[in-house]
């Protein structure tokens, strides 16, 4: 079947294409600004294969496979969880708090306590919007950011008045005490080294990447094989038939939303234990808005997600090193990043338009056959 | 050939990819005629009509418009050579008049301000020149749909149509209402206005069309004149001999399967929808509720399956009351539920076949192992369904959305009959289906009620309320206004009550 099989291709193509646009985009602003764009993207490119590039990459990628994951839950049954942001900072200070102020734990008991912290600080975040929705069908747009701007209030008076670090007093550092060594995740050095493969010694990826790896296949087999995952997607595709088949609406949207809080409790922990060990006033923010355009830009597939992921990484590496070497500003890149995106929407828009139209065509094809034991 | 033809479409060609919708149609109508067009649902009807409409080009063939070849390239243009299309969806502003509504798009205006006056006027002149009973000042929202249908109609009127495309006008009807519409077709008839009447009801076509055309498969089979009869009709549009009286055992009620009683059902803001309605079906029987739209049917059918809760009273399932207002419930105690929508509530539409078969019937323990799917089983149970209910589908994987609503509904009945249900509810089961597929739905109906099932049927489909039906309840204002037994009542006596002029019955005045 030819349109089935120009389907496909569009659909691969869709994300490339978006990718390409934006790399015209901001050529034509490198070209504007008086530099060379290819050898821009060649100079990107040698850059980023330097072996302690690609770590980097892996690095940056790690929060954003958890943000992705985060925000592609709730978007996948139609919930727009726009508070990750402020989700993960509640996340990651719980899981700092844990890790400082718990001492003298086994590693064992002390890392999973503290990831569990993150999870539950996530969580916790995400049910005032989620329970706001289902009991007075207050919009979780509007909630979740609101909650994201009292989310960043928290942490700061809580950074700066209740657990700043008594060590840092006469210092203009604002930060939390350290964290316990048990309470830091392991780096992946050894592990990379039994694969003939050597890190960089500087490097701080950590055994999150694998973890979230491995969580992104796991919610795709979990999506796919089994009846939750079923109900799910009956829920994503058609609410009102899940419904009348009997699926607890109210339950499938609070779990995956709490869900996706709990992931986004996850996505400081890069940072939090794998690189700073302390909680401080600078800690990364914004994961959390790009968790959605990952999610967008992989439609929602948490294996896409990782290569989502793996490009943002990439740009945003590359964007250093432009900079630096080139000194074309990285802001160039962001615009690549935002016009990818845009132009994501907007192909995907297309192709599930050209999708319909198909559909329908093949809806007026009179009698197709009924199917024979191969079928299916 | 009534007079000069004003409408010729030679030898139309339209495909799609994998499809021929319009195959050499040639069609043609003369002025002052009421010209039908019947065919099954993807016969290429609705083609054709998109293609004298402008909305389509066609590939190959011309259109001729009072004898001169045109190359249409839009429903503007359309318009602009005198050709209107009255859409069965109608698209009228609830909050607006009449008059509002029918001029809106093209409103009489002086010096950019609009001419109130000047539009009421005209407004009125033409429901007076045309006989329309229609007040150019009621608000759209406190009209019925028949009278909604006549503003769609003037609309295009006030247009300067002189060839109307009218595409399944009876369909929201009830009988008077189609009475009355018939009436001022053959006003406008006589006005000397064209009219191509859509439609797969072979009475009402019989009624009203001055010759009749029939597709299949995108040809044409034939133009017939009126006074032919409604199964060669039949036999032309299906293409085999079409059985249009279904065989119909004698009733042999046996024990209360579904009850209701003192039902009450109240929106979000406490309004009553449904008003203490008590009914019983017992097995092996067929309970119709007729009624005209939004009287309170769907509000009944979502309170007996779960979906909506109710305000007062309580439902039985086989003699016993359903301990938990909720739909897992009501399933688990043998409730099957064919949706009134079945787009929305009855399909996951981009999902498989296989996945919408077993839809409800997903927590099964022969569909499980532990947490997972057991694939062979479902995959074996879809192939077992599909083939009963002969549910014609490229492969179990094809999404649901790629099957004709004939095939969809069935596809629905396949999953609701799946498991021997006790009840049957069934809303609207053959609303938008063709007859073939009409028939198959009502033949299963009845099959199931020879099963000994309680089959509970909401229609606004008077005949077949008529043909299928042990008892009949008519609805109105959210009560049953009336209920008659088989072959007790005449449409025209239900047309009455569906309305709300008669009322009998247990329920009193309001």
């Amino acid at each position: 079947m030819s349109p089935r099989v120009r389907l496909t291709v569009l659909q691969a193509a869709a994300p490339l294409v978006a990718l390409l646009l934006g790399v015209v985009v901001a050529a034509a602003i490198m070209l504007a600004l008086g530099h060379d764009p290819v050898a821009t993207f060649a100079l990107m490119a040698s850059f980023n294969l330097r072996p302690a590039s690609l770590a980097s990459i892996a690095f940056k990628a790690t929060p954003l496979i958890f943000a992705g994951l985060a925000a592609a839950m709730a978007f996948r049954v139609n919930l727009w969880n726009i508070g990750v942001e402020g989700q993960y900072y509640i996340g990651a200070f719980a899981a700092a708090m844990v890790g400082f102020g718990l001492r003298g734990l086994p590693a064992v008991i002390h890392l999973p306590l503290t990831i569990l912290a993150g999870v539950a600080g996530g969580v916790l975040w995400a049910l005032p919007p989620i329970l706001l929705r289902l009991r007075r069908g207050a919009h979780e747009v509007i909630t979740t950011i609101m909650m994201n701007y009292i989310a960043l209030a928290l942490v700061h008076y809580l950074l700066a008045d209740v657990f700043r670090d008594p060590a840092q007093a006469g210092t203009p550092r604002i930060r939390t005490p350290l964290l316990a060594a048990s309470a830091r995740m392991p780096g992946l050095h050894d592990a990379l080294a039994l694969a003939g493969i050597e890190l960089p010694g500087h490097s701080a990826l950590n055994w999150l990447l694998p973890v979230g790896i491995l969580l992104c296949v796991a919610l795709a087999l979990l999506l796919s094989t089994t009846r939750a995952g079923y109900e799910v997607r009956a829920v994503a595709h058609g609410a009102g038939a899940a419904e009348a088949a009997g699926i607890p609406l109210d339950r499938v949207h609070l779990m995956m939303f709490a869900g996706s809080g709990a992931l986004a409790g996850l996505v400081g922990l890069n940072d939090l234990l794998g690189f700073f060990g302390y909680f401080d006033v600078d800690f990364p923010k914004g994961l959390g808005f790009l968790g959605i355009s990952v999610a967008l830009l992989a439609k929602n597939h948490p294996v896409g997600i990782i290569f989502a992921a793996l490009l943002f990484g990439y740009l945003d590496r590359g964007a250093e090193g432009i900079q630096v070497f080139s000194r074309v500003p990285r802001e160039v890149i962001t615009i690549l990043q935002a016009v990818t995106i845009l132009a994501i929407v907007v192909a995907y828009e297309g192709v599930s338009r050209y999708l319909r139209a198909l559909r329908t065509r093949e809806a007026a094809v009179p009698g197709a056959a009924t199917p024979g034991p191969e079928a299916a | 050939m009534a007079a000069e033809p004003v409408i010729q479409l030679r030898d139309i060609t339209k495909r799609f990819p994998g499809v021929v919708a319009n195959d050499g149609v040639t069609v043609e109508v003369g002025r002052g005629e009421i010209h039908a067009v019947v065919g099954e649902n993807g016969a290429g009807k609705s083609t054709l009509m998109k293609i004298l409409y402008g909305l389509y080009r066609p590939d190959a063939g011309e259109i001729l418009i009072r004898g001169r070849p045109v190359a249409l390239d839009g429903p503007r243009h359309a318009l602009h050579l005198g050709i209107g299309m009255v859409h069965q969806h109608f698209m009228l502003v609830p909050g607006f008049t009449v008059t509002e509504n029918i001029i809106l798009g093209s409103e009489p205006a002086s010096h950019g301000r609009l001419d109130r006056a000047r539009a009421r006027a005209v407004v009125a002149r033409l429901c007076q020149q045309f006989g329309f009973r229609l007040d150019p000042d009621a608000q759209v929202q406190t009209l019925s749909v028949g009278e909604q249908q006549r503003i769609e109609i003037l609309k295009v009127l006030y247009r300067g149509a002189e060839i109307l495309i009218l595409d399944e006008p009876t369909a929201v009807l009830v009988p008077q209402e189609v009475e009355e519409l018939f009436t001022n077709l053959r006003r406008l008839r006589a006005d000397g206005k064209t009219i191509l009447f859509i439609s797969h009801k072979l009475d009402e076509v019989l009624a009203i069309a001055d010759r009749i055309t029939v597709l299949r498969r995108g040809r044409v089979v034939g133009t017939v004149a009126a006074g032919a009869t409604k199964a060669a009709l039949a036999e032309m549009m299906v293409g085999r001999p079409v059985l249009l009286a279904l065989e119909r055992s004698p009733a042999a009620p046996g024990e209360l399967m579904l009850e209701a009683q003192d039902l009450t059902v109240a929106d979000g803001d406490g309004r009553a929808l449904v008003r203490g309605v008590s009914l019983a079906v017992r097995g092996g029987e067929i309970y119709a509720i007729a009624g005209v739209e939004g009287n309170g049917q769907s509000e009944l059918v979502e309170a007996l399956v779960g979906l909506r809760p109710l305000a007062g009273g309580r439902v039985l399932v086989g003699g016993a009351p359903v301990a938990r207002h909720t739909v897992r419930e009501a399933r688990s105690r043998g409730v099957a539920h064919v949706p009134e929508d079945r787009h929305r509530r009855g399909l996951v539409l981009p999902m498989a076949v296989w996945e919408n078969l077993i839809l409800g019937h997903h927590r099964r323990r022969s569909f499980l192992r532990g947490p997972f799917l057991r694939m062979p089983a479902i995959l074996e149970f879809g192939r077992q369904r599909v083939a009963e209910f002969d549910v014609r589908v490229p492969a179990l994987r094809t999404p649901a959305l790629a099957l004709s609503g004939g095939n969809q509904q069935k596809l629905v009945l396949a999953r609701e009959l799946a498991f021997q249900p006790r009840v049957l509810i069934a809303a609207q089961p053959t609303r938008g289906l063709d007859i073939g597929a009409t028939e198959f739905v009502r033949r299963q109906l009845l099959a199931a009620r020879a099963e000994g099932r309680a089959v509970l049927l909401v229609s606004a489909d008077l005949d077949e309320v008529l043909t299928l039906a042990d008892r009949i309840g008519v609805m109105y204002n959210g009560r049953i206004a009336a209920e008659f037994a088989h072959g007790e009542a005449t449409p025209a006596e239900l047309g009455l009550y569906m309305v709300g002029t008669e009322r009998k019955g247990r329920e009193g005045a309001p």
